[in-house]
């Protein structure tokens, strides 16, 4: 990626950490246990960690892992979120297919775009999980679903930052 | 796979193809799933049960250190303004005194009559107590996540109550913790009372924090602020004359409500036998 090449530092004896292949899975996995973290919230507007994480990824680099991992990623986060189990299967190899056919498309990107495409995403993602909630019983009106929207859009370029942070420390740049 | 066209290479111009293949047999894949875990929720049962113990420990002993955190802001800020509040306290402490006389007045008059009626009452004991150490984040379904599980004798379909209210009910059990339907989700719809004359109502989640209460009856808006809201014990799952939720807000043929039982602040939730235990057997998550 252009990004991650415009910022070569190379030092010598520096590498790519061991098993920096599986960082950026090891990293989804464990945003999607950040679900496990004792904050009791009544309004639910806190954005769901695994898929931020996930699309921060693939945004950043083509490759992040091969595209199939993004099923047993998103059982994963199904199982340790309670959503609904095959929810974030469908939805995540739904996004990484989407991405894959977007990168075909795009001549050029920046961050503006990534914002825009993110926010797109999890739009998408937002009214999945209303749909299904609808589907399973509970038919909340779509506003409810406004403010968890924001916030995650907000919280995007947190997410996109942290990820090329990780991201350069695996390779050892 | 990021290029549409990798080179002459054959390899790569396959590896392209069958990665597409496996990113569209997982978009199926998760559909057969979804559709499974929608339409038959008993299927998952264990495997949920399962990330549950995971997770579960994990988020009781953070939730320690949250509490902990917690009680120190809230302690230093009891003590600015510590004069007017102990006389406050103390007012308040005088009016329940005469309440309590009252209430025991109440309850032993209501036992004799009772008696005399040969009304018998069952024995609901509390199955466990936990504490509530977690909630979904990110979703319009409203759960809280449980410290007990199976092997505290917790089974799925159980009320869940706590000394301010009911909370809800477990719909997933693991063996060391559980997953509970706050009665702030929409898929939770209780048969209710006005405590105030006792007048039959549904109560059912908003999704949002907040409760939506109806009368069953048509006709005049029967609410009034600050009404309490108590379950009425019809359908035999929930036990009666819980205290679920205050009412805050009028609107047209109903009124909004706030759930007594605030999963983000009480630290224990009993749970407790279903009130007929028939009824929990047609229970569906």
């Amino acid at each position: 990626m252009v990004r991650a090449a415009l910022s070569s530092k190379r030092r010598i004896g520096q590498g790519p950490k061991p098993l920096a292949v599986f960082i950026p899975t090891i990293s989804v996995v464990a945003a999607s246990l950040l679900a496990a973290l004792p904050f009791v919230t009544d309004t639910g507007w806190y954005p769901d960690f695994g898929f931020l994480a996930l699309i921060s990824w693939r945004l950043l680099r083509s490759d992040p892992w091969p595209g199939w991992w993004a099923a047993p990623m998103g059982l994963a986060n199904d199982l340790f979120t309670g959503m609904p189990v095959g929810l974030s299967v469908t939805l995540w190899s739904a996004t990484m297919l989407a991405l894959d056919l977007v990168d075909r498309r795009t001549i050029w990107r920046d961050y503006w775009i990534e914002w825009a495409l993110a926010a797109v995403l999890i739009a998408i993602e937002e009214w999945l999980q209303w749909r299904v909630a609808a589907f399973s019983g509970a038919r909340v009106p779509i506003a409810t679903m406004l403010p968890p929207l924001i916030v995650s859009i907000c919280v995007f370029p947190l997410s996109a930052w942290l990820v090329s942070r990780i991201d350069q420390w695996r390779l050892g740049r | 796979m990021a290029t549409a066209r990798p080179g002459w290479s054959r390899r790569a111009q396959y590896s392209l193809f069958f990665s597409f293949l496996a990113l569209i047999a997982g978009v199926f894949v998760g559909l057969i799933l979804l559709a499974m875990s929608l339409l038959a929720p008993a299927k998952f049962q264990s495997v949920r049960g399962a990330a549950l113990d995971i997770t579960g420990p994990v988020s009781s002993s953070l939730h320690q250190v949250t509490a902990t955190a917690g009680g120190l802001f809230s302690g230093a800020g009891n003590y600015w303004d510590a004069a007017n509040q102990n006389a406050s306290l103390k007012r308040e402490r005088d009016a329940m005194r005469r309440q309590i006389l009252q209430a025991r007045a109440i309850v032993l008059e209501n036992r004799e009559l009772k008696a005399t009626l040969h009304l018998r009452e069952g024995e609901h004991g509390a199955i466990a107590v936990g504490r509530v150490v977690g909630s979904s984040f990110s979703s319009p379904r409203r759960f809280a996540i449980l410290s007990v599980g199976t092997s505290s004798g917790v089974r799925i379909g159980m009320p869940v109550r706590s000394a301010d209210g009911l909370v809800g009910r477990v719909i997933d059990a693991g063996a060391l913790a559980s997953r509970v339907l706050l009665v702030s989700d929409h898929n939770n719809i209780i048969p209710a009372r006005l405590l105030r004359g006792g007048l039959p109502v549904i109560a059912q989640g908003r999704g949002d924090g907040t409760i939506d209460v109806r009368p069953l009856e048509v006709g005049r808006n029967p609410f009034k602020r600050g009404d309490i809201i108590i379950t009425s014990g019809t359908g035999g799952l929930y036990p009666p004359l819980v205290p679920i939720a205050r009412v805050v807000k009028l609107d047209d043929d109903g009124a909004v409500a706030l759930p007594l039982a605030d999963p983000s602040r009480i630290s224990f939730a009993i749970v407790e036998q279903p009130y007929e235990p028939a009824a929990a057997a047609g229970e569906e998550p």
